[in-house]
């Protein structure tokens, strides 16, 4: 299997593909596109390689023998929560958390129409350059610096003094923050 | 401004590569490539968490090993699920098999007796 071969197929083109003829070697195709994202995922929560491996494997497994069984439309969001719920699960098992797992496999979280209705809005932009003003200053220096002065987050580092895990969470945590004042703006008007 | 007000609010859009990937955890981009890269963990989960993941593995040599590992054994997954749908091909339609078959002898029989009538 080369996937380089198959790099002009889009992950949505394979998986119809699969769907089409139920051949796992489309999957093979899709799987290996995601595997170094899968392991990333898997250490961060179970902290172990050994570990780490063993289940991007059980997520390969659970991949070939189920995806026929339901309709996914956006394969990444899909197999991203197979893996996490897969180490959450595992992470349960052994006590080390007390997690509500959401074992439900059929929907992948869709987000589409929610980004269309803030995108290319106006008063969309207005609003955000208002809500800039009212988040918490570590996170509004963040996010400046991040999407409007486009400085990576070493830099931002360097220049504000917050360590590289405090700008990121300021940056996602700001961002966050943004969407449910606008949401909430929206609901308003 | 606008437009890099927007960024804010868009999700990822860009589907990264594993070479890319590697590229960035091994400080091999340029500023504004990596700032794409981190535009992409701040929109997305998922590549936020696995960048995450990734830099507890202390060595880029070893997570290329790791996912060559992985890609083999996933090779081997589909070659032994392949193999194990054809045998069951063949238990769940044996009638087909036998009638190909008698139908070759008896084309076979067909020829000898032609052949020794001719004789």
């Amino acid at each position: 299997m080369n996937a380089g071969k198959y790099k002009h197929i889009d992950d949505n083109q394979l998986l119809q593909q699969f769907y089409e003829d139920r051949n796992n070697e489309w999957l093979g195709i899709l799987l290996q596109r995601y595997t170094l994202l899968l392991l990333g995922v898997c250490m961060k929560y179970l902290k172990n390689e050994e570990e780490a491996k063993d289940s991007v494997q059980q997520v390969f497994l659970k991949v070939i023998t189920e995806l026929h069984k339901y309709k996914v439309e956006y394969f990444k969001s899909w197999i991203y929560m197979v893996a996490k719920n897969h180490c959450l699960m595992k992470l349960r098992n052994k006590g080390k958390i007390p997690v509500e797992i959401n074992e439900r496999l059929l929907s992948a979280p869709d987000d589409t129409a929610d980004k269309e209705t803030m995108k290319g809005k106006d008063h969309t932009l207005n609003t955000l350059e208002a809500a800039l003003q009212e988040i918490n200053k570590e996170q509004q220096q963040c996010v400046i610096l991040f999407y409007l002065e486009k400085k990576s987050y070493q830099e931002i580092a360097a220049l504000t003094g917050y360590t590289l895990m405090q700008v990121k969470s300021h940056i996602q945590n700001g961002k966050r923050n943004l969407k449910i004042m606008l949401e909430r703006q929206q609901h308003e008007r | 401004m606008s437009g890099n007000l927007k960024d804010i609010l868009s999700g990822s859009n860009k589907d990264m590569g594993n070479q890319q990937l590697m590229d960035y955890l091994s400080s091999r981009l340029s500023k504004e490539q990596q700032h794409e890269v981190e535009k992409n963990m701040a929109a997305d989960d998922f590549v936020n968490d696995a960048v995450e993941g990734l830099q507890q593995i202390n060595s880029t040599k070893k997570m290329q090993e790791f996912a060559d590992d992985l890609n083999r054994e996933l090779q081997k997954q589909i070659e032994k699920n392949k193999k194990r749908k054809n045998k069951r091909r063949w238990k769940d339609a044996p009638n087909t098999y036998i009638i190909i078959l008698l139908l070759l002898t008896l084309m076979l029989i067909c020829f000898f007796v032609i052949k020794k009538m001719q004789g």
